[in-house]
């Protein structure tokens, strides 16, 4: 056969596979970015509850890295080498398609990661001492109530003195 | 609780690293580090009886920890370690980290051999490491050392 008119048909079933493979990532893409954007909202007002402002901004922030991070990423798998029969074209969108979901995967999960540390540093910040205290000094005020103490007394020595 | 003080041994080299690796993280609650030796942590705090055996931690309100318990304090009060303040102090890892902190503390003047000599004149305080100067916490203005 001609080189030429084999290369075309090797290539023709590859112009719908681009066109399925564009729509479906831009499609997923968005959708999980806005849910991303929305959920992670929730999560952000609560570690920022006095400046939202700043909630936001973080937000918008993670939500650019996480669409260029993915557009980029996908135009980058897209280029595929070759589908002669209607069948070879969907397993290359199919092969295309998952290595695409599965990267989102990583991406959505690093993501919420980054969204829990960024809580759990808030919360750290308000944490009352996992131990209680030996003694107390007089002059010293006192708490309100011992259940203040997440965890019991550790055993202090005895004095050398005593 | 707004601010602690913690007491360590001014005659340990081991103890003067540590201080200073509180000094150079980023606390929650402003530290201040006293030598146990100096006239000043006897006027304020004799009325601990551990003083100057063990490492002693009061919070501004007069609460005090002593040995173990004070190392899960100074754990505690530190940004990147109070998660490992509670993990020491859970009931799986307690037992182990108390007898840790008892050993280290008891053998405080033997193991700060592995470490090499501290630049500065045997028994004497010393001077904060330049390193805790320039990037010092965001509470190092109430810092005072002795």
């Amino acid at each position: 056969m001609d080189p030429v008119v084999a290369e075309a048909a090797q290539t023709t079933l590859l112009v719908p596979v681009y066109i399925a493979y564009a729509v479906i990532t831009l499609t997923l893409t968005i959708w999980l970015a806005r849910t991303l954007f929305k959920n992670g909202a929730v999560f952000l007002e609560d570690v920022f509850k006095d400046t939202p402002k700043m909630a936001e901004a973080v937000n918008r922030l993670l939500v650019v890295g996480f669409y260029l991070m993915n557009l980029g990423y996908a135009a980058l798998l897209m280029k595929a080498s070759g589908a002669t029969t209607a069948v070879q074209a969907a397993e290359v969108l199919a092969w295309k398609l998952g290595g695409l979901l599965i990267s989102l995967g990583v991406m959505h999960f690093t993501n919420m990661y980054l969204f829990y540390r960024i809580r759990r540093r808030a919360r750290a910040a308000v944490l009352p001492p996992p131990v209680m205290p030996q003694m107390r000094l007089p002059n010293g005020a006192p708490y309100g109530a011992q259940q203040y103490y997440a965890q019991p007394a550790y055993e202090a020595p005895a004095p050398q003195g005593a | 609780m707004t601010a602690l003080t913690v007491l360590y041994d001014g005659s340990c080299a081991l103890c003067l690293r540590c201080r200073d690796f509180l000094a150079e993280h980023a606390a929650y609650v402003p530290i201040e580090l006293l030598s146990c030796q100096s006239a000043d942590a006897r006027a304020r705090f004799g009325a601990v009886p551990w003083l100057g055996e063990e490492l002693i931690v009061v919070s501004n309100d007069g609460d005090v920890w002593v040995g173990s318990a004070a190392f899960i304090m100074c754990l505690w009060a530190l940004v990147d370690y109070r998660d490992w303040s509670y993990r020491l102090s859970g009931p799986e890892l307690a037992p182990l980290a108390q007898r840790f902190f008892n050993a280290l503390s008891s053998r405080r003047k033997s193991v700060a051999r592995f470490f090499g000599p501290l630049r500065c004149e045997e028994g004497m305080f010393c001077t904060v490491s330049p390193l805790a100067r320039d990037h010092g916490n965001q509470h190092r203005p109430q810092r005072t050392y002795r």
